[in-house]
């Protein structure tokens, strides 16, 4: 791949417009355009593993990730952690092509989902942020819009019916541990949430169109500490049906929740290992001195 | 990485709180010394003030070890941190228990009476016992000062040599003769050679620690429920 400025997708851009009224068919969690057997949506966890090969991004002249290589196995949830400006949230954002929409950035190397290269020129870029939701660090529901437009804004971009949209809404308030306290007012402005109900809604919303991976780039830093741990509580229920991989500079939060974390320095990937591993006896030295805070 | 250092109060009180964790196994090193001595003069009062002393450890180990529960709540420490200070509760814990045990022994003293019917050659090998576990003590703090596993790993060959002498001991109490007198005295001090003998597992024990450290895995250096062999 090697893609620059390609077409940017409503959904996912941020901070977010409202979804726009003339909406693609309602399809496969990932396609190739133009192909008449699009893949199902997932339907278990055998799929929503992410391999990235030799990934490289920049932004102009600075190269932003290093030629990373790693594996994001379903079922799991990955931290990324280190200093700031050591590319973990590039690296992130490459996953769903968001970096690509940065003026003068691009990458290089391959990106596979479930084996299918996203950044593949036949590869429909919608369709990829649609298999490989986003949270970002604020909480952004689009603020004219209710509770349940919120959740199913980016479904009626496919034409969902009203039941469906209805049904997927509910089903995903639910699965983003939010509907025992928005049940009785979907109609309310999402805008007038508390900041982690909010940022609970913009996961429910990625979570409304059935991603594989949900990629949350440092989702806890605007929550208070309640709110934090339920999002703790919660990523650990959605890694039954979606890869997760978050950013984090919240170590403890890194610790609490990833099955795997991954240390990034300079644009590289250092060392990467399980959880418990790393935070007790890594490998590389230099991870010891970050984890331990002994330099920043 | 920024060669920037930080959280130097944090490591300040680490280093702090290690040090005073290791002066523990100085304060019963002293404590061995004055129960050996009291055994070998058969001296009630310096027994007492052993007795009395180890009000001493137990305070280090209860303030240390506040301490370091302070230090797990508030720094969230990992990594070599974290085992570090792990390792530091097993090594209180050691100095505790071993501080206990020269209670035991010096409980024992006025027990056996003020001239009791000592045997000579068994005095000699339990002050020889007390004697080598106190060079083990000494081992253990500077094989985890210095972070040294093979220095750890050699207590195991120290401590051999303790048990073998303890084992001694019982040979000399079984030949004791039949004076019943004679024959409580050497139960006595069987019991004082057990708890010496203990004092040197417990140094081994820190050194196990010390391997913990170090590798950041935890194992035996020998197993005493299947010894090898």
């Amino acid at each position: 791949m090697d893609s620059r400025h390609p077409t940017q997708s409503p959904a996912m851009t941020e901070p977010n417009p409202e979804p726009q009224a003339s909406a693609p068919q309602r399809g496969p969690a990932i396609s190739i355009a133009g192909s008449s057997a699009p893949r199902p949506i997932k339907k278990s966890r055998d799929v929503g593993n992410v391999a990235l090969k030799g990934l490289n991004a920049y932004y102009g002249a600075n190269h932003a990730v290093r030629g990373v290589s790693l594996d994001f196995d379903a079922d799991r949830v990955t931290a990324i952690i280190g200093p700031s400006g050591c590319g973990k949230s590039t690296m992130v954002r490459c996953i769903n092509r968001m970096h690509e929409e940065i003026s003068g950035a691009r990458a290089s190397g391959q990106v596979l989902l479930d084996g299918l290269d996203l950044y593949d020129k036949a590869i429909d870029v919608v369709a990829v942020r649609r298999a490989v939701g986003m949270v970002f660090q604020k909480p952004n529901p689009f603020p004219t819009m209710s509770v349940i437009d919120n959740v199913t804004a980016g479904l009626r971009l496919t034409g969902a019916s009203r039941g469906e949209l209805e049904d997927r809404g509910r089903e995903a308030l639910v699965g983003a541990g939010l509907w025992d306290e928005v049940k009785d007012r979907l109609k309310a402005p999402g805008a007038g949430l508390s900041g982690g109900q909010q940022q609970r809604l913009c996961i429910a919303r990625a979570l409304a169109v059935e991603p594989e991976v949900l990629l949350m780039d440092e989702p806890c830093s605007a929550l208070d500490p309640v709110a934090t741990l339920k999002i703790e509580e919660l990523i650990g229920e959605l890694k039954q049906r979606v890869t997760v991989v978050i950013v984090t500079h919240n170590m403890q939060q890194a610790a609490r929740v990833a099955d795997t974390t991954v240390f990034m320095l300079s644009g590289e990937l250092v060392e990467v290992g399980p959880t418990d591993k790393i935070f007790t006896n890594p490998d590389d030295d230099r991870t010891e001195q970050y984890v331990t805070g002994k330099f920043g | 990485m920024s060669p920037i250092e930080t959280r130097s109060q944090y490591q300040e009180e680490l280093d702090r709180l290690e040090a005073s964790a290791l002066d523990g196994l100085d304060m019963v090193s002293t404590a061995l010394e004055r129960t050996l001595e009291a055994v070998e003069q058969q001296d009630v009062e310096l027994a007492q003030l052993v007795v009395a002393d180890d009000d001493r450890i137990d305070g280090r180990y209860l303030e240390v070890h506040q301490s370091l529960i302070t230090l797990l709540a508030t720094q969230s420490p990992v990594a070599t941190d974290l085992r570090l200070i792990s390792a530091l509760l097993h090594v209180l814990k050691s100095v505790e228990r071993m501080g206990d045990q020269c209670v035991n022994i010096c409980k024992m003293i006025p027990l056996s009476g003020n001239e009791p019917p000592s045997d000579r050659e068994m005095v000699k090998l339990i002050l020889s016992m007390g004697g080598q576990t106190r060079a083990l003590i000494s081992q253990a703090k500077r094989a985890f000062a210095g972070r040294d596993v093979e220095l750890a790993r050699d207590l195991v060959h120290q401590d051999d040599m303790v048990d073998e002498l303890n084992r001694d001991c019982f040979r000399l109490a079984l030949e004791i003769g039949d004076d019943a007198d004679r024959r409580e005295w050497a139960m006595t001090m069987l019991l004082a050679a057990r708890a010496i003998e203990r004092i040197a597992d417990n140094a081994v024990d820190i050194g196990e620690q010390v391997a913990f450290v170090v590798t950041g895995l935890f194992r035996e250096f020998e197993d005493a429920s299947h010894p090898a062999g």
